[in-house]
């Protein structure tokens, strides 16, 4: 155990002096401020009724956190890619790997600890952008907790792949292969939403199966349930819209994604087990 | 082929030494005491078994055979060498005596079990060709890490005698980020002593060292084997070897082709060259007894010449009525020695 956390610890230590979690912070703060001042406009605007204000405003939270939730997938996919294969390349391993520890010590001390700088700065982006919605334009999304908690769920599954895909591939192919998976995963979601929309069951089909095979665009849409107000669920205001979600994901789902999460993480363990350093 | 056999050196399948015939002292010549063949696999980590014991080790990679039945065995307390050229092995041997990767064939033994267990592991330090450490912690982090991972229990004190005996002590606070190639080879020297290992590996240790750093690892090396440790010594630099090795095995393409003492693998070659002036072409021809004699320019040399002969053969020269203008008693380096053998291949 002792031996995990050495991992976990030096995990975390490498995200903070490469200055990492800073540079995503600074990115990420000065686009909250550039939220601020695009909410206070809208909130001020008048050339709309109070009613449109109520309505846009949650439309474009929404709309920030998609563009935050892009930047916690890149952020995880980007941390993820160099954690096995880099260190491979580099021989910064090899010693670590001549230690009496198990590889897969080594793997989950990275994951936990990739997973909890993710976590730490989901959370206060997450906080920094509710507060400076509700302060600038009064609006307080119904479930602040719960659309954090599926963001962050999102990027732990895209963390997950990037360290599947980092135990047989290099940094920059994990990369863009996380990134782009992340995509055709959204992408799919569109479709189906198009499916819904005119009435194509095959189209629909496909975001049911994609929401499956990789996670992210399912507990994305719980991620917007939980930033809308229930009057446009229950209006389905908006119904049409790929930023529009009916109702949070089942429990049998929030279940297959943890089984998924585990599995990936056995996969990889397998794979860098087999994998000759 | 089971390793419950494994202290039969001389068994079927058992590593070929060419110019060291099977039986003769120098093919038996593995220091401190192996069981017989008959022996009861001693325990893991007695300190009966010895530091490593490989036996028809083979590493296939697709196509390519890196490593093809390697059998030898490194006593406890000796610095054992391990020679050969560029390829010929070396690496993937200490790879999967690591256990970074697995053998295609064949078993291997460190410190009483199997290559790679953990248990093993604990007890080894390893050096590797390639240092590489996380260069954005500084050399003491780096080693509080090590020591972390070893689980000591006095971890500020073993990683500043590490420190101070690869004398990295003054930079201990510095990032490694900012250390020469030379300081990081210490460090990675100072990684593979922290824990005081029964068995440490050196993977061409001074390949990035000046002459005084040179110095500095064989006095490190031989204050190892003094307090008792074994050392795995893997260079391709022999006269590096030559001064601090108790016993070498000299490995090509993948297959150990000769294993002994350097005395055994040396000793016994030695030569004289002459320069004499004042008799006849073709003297030497009458005194073929004494060895065999060659022209190499204005010199002869007469191979298989003690240097003890060296007054005999003056004073023969000297009463057929020649002078002696110069004579060179000559030992077989280990690089003669070592191109002897690839050239024999």
């Amino acid at each position: 155990m002792s031996q995990t956390l050495a991992i976990v610890a030096l995990t975390v230590q490498e995200a903070l002096r490469r200055k990492l979690v800073a540079a995503f912070m600074g990115v990420s703060v000065a686009l909250v401020v550039l939220s601020a001042w695009g909410f206070d406009r809208l909130s001020h605007s008048r050339s709309l009724s109070s009613g449109e204000v109520g309505a846009a405003v949650p439309q474009a939270l929404v709309l920030f956190m998609f563009m935050f939730s892009f930047v916690v997938a890149l952020s995880a996919s980007t941390i993820a890619s160099p954690a096995i294969s880099a260190e491979i390349e580099s021989g910064v391993l090899q010693s670590v790997a001549t230690r009496p520890l198990h590889r897969a010590q080594i793997l989950l001390g990275k994951w936990l600890g990739l997973g909890g700088v993710l976590t730490a700065y989901a959370a206060a982006v997450c906080a920094l952008e509710f507060v400076v919605v509700d302060v600038v334009s009064g609006y307080t999304p119904p479930d602040p907790a719960g659309a954090f908690g599926y963001l962050l769920a999102e990027g732990l599954v895209l963390l997950t792949v990037g360290m599947l895909l980092s135990t047989r591939l290099s940094a920059l192919a994990t990369g863009v292969v996380a990134v782009a998976l992340f995509g055709a995963a959204w992408l799919a979601g569109v479709v189906g939403t198009l499916g819904a929309d005119f009435h194509v069951p095959a189209l629909r089909q496909v975001d049911s199966v994609a929401r499956y095979i990789l996670p992210t665009d399912g507990l994305w849409h719980g991620t917007i349930y939980a930033l809308e107000p229930r009057t446009i669920v229950a209006n389905a205001i908006g119904h049409l819209s790929p930023f529009y979600a009916s109702g949070p994901p089942g429990w049998a789902y929030l279940v297959w994604c943890g089984v998924w999460v585990l599995a990936a993480l056995t996969a990889s363990l397998v794979a860098f087990q087999r994998r000759e350093l | 082929m089971s390793l419950g056999s494994w202290a039969d050196p001389g068994a079927p399948g058992a590593e070929a030494v060419p110019g060291i015939a099977p039986g003769s002292p120098a093919a038996q010549a593995a220091p401190g005491p192996l069981p017989p063949p008959d022996a009861a696999r001693p325990p893991p980590g007695s300190a009966r078994s010895p530091a490593v014991h490989t036996l028809e080790l083979a590493k296939s990679y697709r196509r390519t055979v890196a490593l093809r039945g390697l059998s030898m065995t490194v006593a406890r307390g000796e610095v054992f060498g391990f020679l050969g050229p560029n390829g010929a092995g070396k690496t993937t041997t200490v790879k999967l005596l690591l256990g970074l990767a697995r053998p295609t064939g064949g078993e291997a033994m460190v410190l009483g079990a199997p290559a790679g267990h953990v248990e093993s592991r604990r007890r080894v330090g390893y050096l590797p060709e390639l240092f590489r450490f996380q260069h954005w912690l500084t050399a003491r982090e780096v080693l509080t890490l090590h020591a972390r991972l070893l689980q000591l229990p006095r971890r500020d004190r073993a990683t500043a005698d590490a420190l101070a005996t690869v004398g990295l002590a003054g930079r201990a606070d510095t990032k490694v980020g900012t250390f020469s190639k030379g300081m990081q080879q210490r460090l990675g020297l100072a990684v593979a002593l922290v824990g005081d290992p029964e068995l440490v590996v050196l993977d061409e240790p001074t390949s990035a060292l000046d002459p005084v750093g040179r110095h500095e690892v064989r006095a490190i090396v031989r204050s190892l084997r003094d307090r008792g440790a074994t050392v795995f010594l893997n260079t391709h630099l022999l006269e590096e070897a030559e001064q601090v090795c108790d016993r070498v095995t000299v490995i090509d393409r993948g297959k150990a082709i000769a294993t002994g003492t350097l005395e055994e693998l040396l000793g016994q070659r030695t030569s004289v060259r002459l320069r004499v002036r004042g008799l006849p072409d073709g003297w030497w021809r009458a005194h073929a007894d004494l060895g065999a004699w060659s022209v190499e320019g204005e010199w002869l040399r007469l191979a298989g010449a003690p240097p003890e002969s060296v007054p005999e053969l003056v004073a023969m020269v000297v009463g057929r009525g020649g002078r002696v203008d110069a004579v060179v008693p000559e030992h077989q380096t280990l690089e003669d020695r070592f191109l002897e053998l690839l050239g024999a291949r």
